[in-house]
């Protein structure tokens, strides 16, 4: 993860560089009112110095935003102008002057100590800049060895104190980052986590396809269904919601004391079929079966199967106009086969653009998931017939 | 989303075959949002403690520094005692926070602030009645200066509001008192203001500074959590859930579940009632969406979803959802270079000007046969990176290097934005 490292390296960066920016632009600020007070230094001192405060400036509004060397450089040598500009008087400065240098050198361009602890180049350079500056904050009060000393040792300790800074806030960077990796670490545990239980609540296809069933029932205030009906799908599909919320995995609606179908990889269908067959008859369609029962399929496929069945079912139940579907199961040794046929009202294909959406949404779209496929035929008036098929696996 | 949220939709438009059109799914991603927001909010105190100790030896080496310069003037203070009761107040308050701090762990409660605040104010008075006849406030305050550069030993324990205005009000106070004790002729003389205003710099400036400092470091912490959090979307399969999609088809799911027990025990009257049977309705969209649709989105989806950074700048569109085919590597790559093109802004210090920034727009495919050679079993997958609002030259140069980890890259400008074709090759699905 040398990427990381390398973002999380240039946001330590980009973060002392804003705090030079702040700190050194405050204190530089302070130092040129000190400057400019009437009377701190001579004019021809003030017209010197002045602007080299601007470029001071703006080098420490550049470094605020910019990595190049150049600006630390500027902004060092503008500030030792600075105090050359009163050191090269041949006057001693007046105490106002004297605050002035060393303001902006204790903390002005102390400053730039905050960028300049990244590298061996940097650091000689800090070092550098450190020295110079003492030297001439020493060079313009010599006159009195007193207060040179006194001047001397400010500077050095902002220097050290910029310096402290620096080192401290690198040195908190890489802790952080490693309670944000280890945050980072959990959560991705967390997402996998995540990603698993909603599989395996998606996965329980059947059990959904169930209980959308008689919501959806519910949704039409249960018209058309006898109260008793409703109400035992209703217990049913909750003790199902209540297995798969305390950790089992029923895949269907699978009468009292049967086993979960998931429980074996294979499954008869047979046994699944009696349950949709019964679950229709609760809500007024008897659903006859004609065929073979005793195929074996992966319970993933027969997920599929049984919800595209339920499906077609449903429609039947909704819209064909009778109370009578039949069923045909047949297979052979590659494909199992279920017509699904009613003697209703039936439909012309080419007006029912929005259901052939929702059919090949959810019919047609999980069947080909597992490799299967489905066909509607209809006229009005003739009744329909749906064609599933899926691969024995 | 509790069933009284629920009641108040109106009847889902949905047909038999459980086709829902609706925003739900964008309400999803909202309320994943705003949690992810409030959890990364608790977390912004993140090493934070050590710059706060940081500052508090700062304060700790002033105040020897100051109670050693009190001590060797001591003949010269009209009332040393009221100096030095000064001191021994502003030194009990700053060591009972730290202490306080360092066992309360991240935050000062407000009654300890308060106390802590007029301890200051306490100390402030004490020292300038100590050198008021002195006339030269600037020149010979210690505790009183102190007590302003105090406040820093704070930075990491209370909000940076709270501190500036403390700041602030010390500063008015403090000019106040040097105006009122200025010996006659002092605002013709350079070197009596140049002390007042030195002085008063080294009060106000070093607690401003260490606000600014503190929060750019929050902010840092914040962006980087927020970018290692979406990180994890990396190793998701090609097609995921989201984070708390999983939370959310449970609750889905007990909903239903109690909604049915309620059925089967009578607790609930049939035929339901239209109010009742319009939770049911909007209980069975839901889940259809969470069902069906769920698993449709790819980790790029999510990845943008979630992250506070790349949401608010990131447009995507994948209409075949091809992201899912890239690599880890691919992917870390586009993800770093989301981040490098729309987080490296220059002007992240002044939240007033973010947002408006910088915009990256992700085009991924359609993939269109026959373009470039490819190996075998692979598949070249187009990608088409635009940015607006990042001028070429401030582009950052680990963007590059991002880009390569994906794939072949050409790159050109226009106007201001910048835009990167990328030639993905990644496995083909058809193989596998």
């Amino acid at each position: 993860m040398t990427g990381r490292m390398d973002l999380i390296s240039k946001e330590r960066d980009r973060l002392l560089q804003r705090s030079a920016r702040v700190y050194g632009l405050s204190f530089t600020a302070v130092s040129a009112v000190c400057f400019g007070l009437p009377g701190s230094v001579p004019a021809n001192a003030l017209l010197v110095g002045l602007p080299l405060y601007v470029v001071l400036a703006g080098a420490l509004v550049a470094i605020g935003v910019s990595r190049m060397i150049w600006w630390p450089l500027l902004a060092l040598a503008s500030g030792l102008g600075i105090v050359l500009t009163v050191a090269l008087e041949p006057s001693p400065p007046t105490p106002a002057a004297s605050l002035a240098i060393v303001q902006v050198a204790a903390a002005g361009i102390a400053s730039l100590a905050l960028v300049l602890t990244t590298s061996l180049a940097r650091i000689a350079l800090l070092a550098l800049g450190a020295l110079l500056t003492v030297g001439a904050v020493v060079l313009a009060e010599l006159a009195e060895p007193a207060s040179a000393l006194r001047a001397g040792g400010t500077v050095i300790v902002g220097w050290a104190l910029a310096t402290l800074i620096a080192v401290w806030i690198s040195a908190g960077v890489p802790q952080v980052a490693k309670r944000i990796a280890s945050i980072g670490r959990a959560h991705r545990a967390e997402r996998q986590a995540s990603e698993l239980e909603a599989q395996r609540r998606q996965g329980a296809r059947l059990l959904h396809d169930t209980v959308l069933a008689t919501l959806t029932l519910l949704a039409h205030s249960g018209v058309g269904v006898k109260p008793e009906a409703l109400r035992q799908q209703a217990a049913d599909d909750a003790q199902l919601l209540r297995q798969l919320r305390l950790g089992q995995s029923p895949a269907g609606p699978a009468e009292a004391g049967a086993a979960p179908a998931t429980a074996v990889d294979d499954t008869v269908l047979g046994t699944t079929l009696e349950s949709v067959k019964q679950r229709f008859g609760r809500m007024g369609l008897k659903v006859s079966w004609h065929g073979t029962g005793q195929v074996l399929l992966p319970s993933d496929v027969l997920d599929a199967f049984l919800l595209a069945l339920a499906e077609c079912l449903e429609n039947v139940r909704r819209h064909s106009g009778v109370t009578e579907a039949h069923v045909t199961i047949t297979d052979d040794a590659t494909t199992v086969r279920a017509l699904v046929t009613d003697a209703g009202v039936g439909f012309d294909i080419d007006d029912i653009d929005d259901a052939k959406l929702g059919f090949a949404e959810s019919v047609v779209g999980r069947l080909r998931e597992v490799g299967g496929n489905a066909r509607l035929f209809s006229a009005p008036g003739s009744g329909t017939t749906v064609a599933l098929e899926v691969p024995r696996g | 989303m509790s069933k009284t949220d629920t009641i108040t939709f109106s009847q889902p438009e949905e047909n038999t075959l459980g086709v829902v059109v609706g925003n739900a799914r964008r309400a999803v991603s909202t309320t994943a949002r705003r949690l992810g927001r409030a959890a990364s909010a608790h977390r912004a105190s993140l090493g934070t403690a050590f710059l706060g100790l940081g500052a508090a030896i700062i304060v700790g080496l002033r105040a020897v520094y100051g109670v050693i310069w009190f001590v060797g003037h001591w003949d010269a203070y009209p009332e040393p005692l009221a100096a030095l009761s000064a001191w021994i107040v502003l030194a009990t308050v700053l060591v009972a926070a730290i202490v306080m701090s360092r066992v309360s762990g991240d935050r000062l409660p407000d009654w300890m602030f308060g106390l802590f605040l007029a301890g200051l104010a306490t100390a402030f008075a004490l020292d300038i009645i100590a050198i008021w006849d002195l006339q030269d406030v600037g020149g010979h305050a210690t505790a009183a200066l102190t007590a302003g550069m105090a406040l820093l030993a704070l930075v990491a324990l209370r909000g940076a509001i709270e501190l500036l205005a403390a700041s602030g009000v010390l500063a008015i106070a403090l000019a106040a008192v040097m105006f009122f004790d200025a010996p006659v002729g002092a605002f013709e003389d350079s070197a009596w203001i140049a002390t007042q205003v030195t002085a008063l710099a080294g009060a106000v400036l070093p607690p401003v500074i260490g606000v600014v400092i503190v929060e750019s470091f929050r902010r840092m912490v914040q962006v980087e959590l927020d970018r290692v959090l979406v990180q994890s979307t990396v190793s998701a399969p090609r097609f995921a859930v989201g984070m708390l999609a999983s939370e959310e088809l449970a609750r889905l799911d007990l909903a239903a579940e109690e909604l049915l027990q309620a059925v089967a025990t009578k607790k609930t009257n049939l035929p339901l009632t239209p109010k009742n049977a319009s939770v049911a309705a909007q209980l069975a969209t839901e889940l259809r969406l969470h069902l069906i649709e769920g698993r449709r989105e790819t980790w790029l989806y999510h990845a943008v979803s979630e992250s506070e950074q790349l949401g608010k700048s990131v447009t995507l569109s994948d209409k075949s959802s091809l992201a899912g085919l890239l690599d880890p590597t691919q992917r870390d790559g586009l993800l770093s270079a989301a981040w490098l093109l729309v987080a490296d802004v220059p002007s992240a210090a002044n939240p007033r000007r973010r947002g408006t920034t910088r915009t990256v727009n992700i085009q991924i495919g359609p993939v269109t046969p026959g373009d470039a050679p490819v190996p075998d079993h692979k598949i070249a997958i187009p990608i088409t990176i635009t940015s607006t609002g990042v001028p070429r030259n401030r582009v950052d140069s680990g963007v590059w290097d991002a880009f390569s980890r994906i794939g072949r890259y050409s790159d050109s400008t226009q106007d201001a934005s910048l835009r990167v074709d990328i030639e993905c090759i990644v496995d083909n699905p058809a193989d596998q």
